[in-house]
């Protein structure tokens, strides 16, 4: 019995998008559908397992009780496009094919670019063992990336809209400005020059990671405990990072699954409770528009830097 | 001294007795989405290990020699050399973008397909030395030679064209519109026959200029194709319609169909008669008996693409992967 995750995609392909490219005259295009439709597959199932074990904790252990909370609709729908719809298909055709060629560009001039398995060879053939060092230089990437969004004003004026909802859940992990989104993409295109990151090697293990990325904006009362906390990020240690006093260029708890690098750099914060959330100096727009309202105005507020007027308060 | 001997013997016989279930042949086969080579035993159709790469293999080719299977590892950017009887890692080699690869009649050239980099790249065999890369916009994918090695034929996935290489000059002989989505290329009878993805048929194709001279239809999204040892029979894979068709070698006449769901790709024949059949979306290999039409299944890894079966080969004890 084959990987199921594998089967579905592969059913996925063969009975869906193979028949559709074959209609459309885009048959070229196959190996990229078959990409695209196992990161659906696996993007669907992260969905899925953070829903059914997010909402129970959510319901069980609430931070915050909304009377309304149709601000939450809008996250969803940024999830779903980021998990499983249009993001990892933009990411597959144009990120994966530009660092193919920019690799096979390097390797033409006498440079292959590095991979951790070459510089460590005992690696090949340790799977989980390769992946877990990939996640961790990753971690470490991500969290440079994410304090310098804060850093930059005319990055914060687009990371500011992740920070605006005030009723956070598990579902706002995703809730980002497509700039900012692409500026990520970006950053770890870099980080997979340096160290060759495998593109689909390890799919369950991603699947682990994103869910504890969900996990740590859930609206939930969960804490790892005091040694938990300093091993692996819980709601409590990322609410911190979304409180009110937080939101700016001035932040603390910028890690996504790891502490380690607050901890080492001198940005964990472990004091703080259960606080609100959201970014006051933020319009509100960007807090309760609709998807597109949030990204003009996440735009707008970009373009602004640049133009010098009305930059983002920090 | 004759004691010791004697043990030895035994001891030698004991060992090659612990063997027999790889003893009859061990087959490769290149896991594109999985980033590993299965090795399968030829005889009880299992896997018995894997082998991992580095990042994206997808096709393999036996050195003129025998001595060395070059594995592609398109996203590595490498080529792996492996010993073709057990598996084991002889060297590997800085190579960009290598897709497709084969190793001209003759085995002076090694010409090596980037289809990510839209590159056709030819190579001194004896040395691996580049000897020139062609510009080969978009997705050259698949090759194959002239007999007398003087060209190569790739089809330009991409796009709707086809592409001839004077391998003497090192020079593009022409590029012509083939059909929707050319893919897999067989030379056959002084003809090259291109199978179209993007359509239900293979092309003929005259190699003097590319001109069709005819459609054989096969089934939607004709993919791939492969003349059997005895060259009476040619075997076309139907990627949309997932089907294998069979062609009398002579007539180009459609045979038979046979039903191979799951992305039929690359074939392999064994000894017995038996095609070996890449299923790429569904993780398995099947192996098609051609009389009655039924097939065994060999699960692999994610997305087998290339395949080489070796009658002869059988898994080191120890395979150095790095």
């Amino acid at each position: 019995m084959g990987d199921p995750f594998d089967l579905a995609a592969g059913w996925l392909q063969e009975h869906l998008l193979i028949p559709l490219l074959y209609a459309l005259g885009a048959m070229q295009w196959e190996d990229v559908a078959y990409g695209w439709a196992l990161f659906a597959v696996y993007g669907a199932c992260q969905v899925a397992i953070t829903y059914v074990v997010c909402v129970p904790l959510e319901h069980w252990r609430p931070v915050e009780r909304w009377p309304d909370a149709r601000a939450v609709t809008v996250d969803v729908f940024y999830t779903v496009v980021s998990r499983v719809g249009v993001l990892p298909l933009f990411t597959f055709v144009l990120f994966y094919r530009a660092q193919v060629a920019l690799n096979g560009f390097l390797a033409d001039h006498g440079w292959v670019p590095p991979t951790l398995e070459r510089l460590f060879p005992f690696l090949l053939g340790q799977p989980a063992l390769t992946f877990l060092l990939y996640a961790i230089i990753l971690d470490c990437a991500d969290y440079w990336r994410h304090r310098l969004s804060h850093r930059f004003g005319w990055w914060w004026a687009l990371h500011s809209l992740h920070h605006a909802q005030r009723q956070m859940t598990f579902w706002s992990d995703d809730r980002n400005h497509v700039l900012d989104d692409l500026i990520g993409a970006l950053w770890f295109g870099a980080i997979a020059l340096a160290i060759g990151v495998p593109p689909l090697q390890f799919p369950l293990l991603v699947l682990v990671l994103r869910f504890l990325e969900s996990l740590s904006h859930a609206n939930a009362r969960v804490s790892f405990g005091r040694i938990g906390e300093r091993l692996l990020i819980s709601p409590r240690f990322h609410r911190a990072h979304h409180g009110l006093l937080a939101a700016g260029q001035r932040s603390c708890n910028y890690g996504a699954v790891l502490p380690w690098w607050d901890m080492l750099f001198g940005t964990a914060d472990f004091g703080r409770g259960y606080v609100a959330t959201g970014d006051p100096t933020g319009e509100e727009a960007l807090a309760s528009g609709s998807y597109l309202r949030q990204q003009w105005a996440g735009l707008r507020r970009f373009a602004a830097t640049f133009a010098g007027a009305a930059s983002p308060r920090t | 001294m004759r004691v010791t001997r004697t043990i030895g013997l035994a001891l030698s016989l004991f060992l090659l007795g612990a063997l027999p279930a790889f003893a009859s042949g061990l087959a490769f086969i290149i896991n594109s989405g999985g980033a590993s080579i299965s090795l399968v035993d030829m005889s009880s159709l299992k896997e018995v290990r894997r082998v991992p790469v580095l990042r994206e293999p997808h096709h393999l080719a036996l050195s003129p020699d025998g001595k060395s299977l070059l594995v592609g590892d398109t996203v590595g950017n490498e080529m792996l050399f492996l010993d073709p009887v057990t598996a084991a890692l002889q060297r590997r080699m800085p190579v960009a973008d290598p897709y497709q690869l084969g190793f001209s009649p003759n085995g002076r050239f090694l010409v090596v397909n980037g289809l990510a980099r839209n590159q056709v790249d030819v190579y001194d065999a004896a040395t691996m030395q580049l000897l020139k890369r062609f510009p080969a916009a978009t997705m050259p994918s698949h090759l194959d030679f002239a007999p007398d090695s003087s060209r190569v034929f790739v089809s330009l996935q991409g796009t709707d064209s086809m592409l001839a290489i004077d391998l003497n000059k090192l020079a593009v002989q022409w590029t012509a519109k083939i059909g929707k989505t050319p893919a897999g290329v067989l030379w056959h009878d002084g003809h090259v026959l291109v199978a179209d993805m993007g359509t239900d048929y293979v092309a003929v194709v005259d190699p003097a200029d590319g001109h069709v001279t005819g459609r054989i239809h096969t089934g939607k999204g004709a993919h791939n194709l492969f003349i059997a040892p005895d060259r009476k029979i040619i075997w076309v894979n139907n990627r949309a319609g997932g089907t294998t068709t069979s062609l009398d070698a002579a007539t180009l006449a459609p045979l038979r169909s046979y039903a191979i769901p799951g992305g039929p790709d690359d074939i392999a024949f064994a000894p017995d008669g038996k095609l070996w059949i890449t299923r790429r979306w569904a993780e398995k290999v099947a192996v098609l008996d051609p009389a009655s039409g039924d097939y065994q299944t060999i699960e692999v890894g994610r997305s087998p693409h290339g395949l080489f079966l070796n009658p002869k080969g059988s898994v080191a004890p120890s395979i150095a992967t790095r």
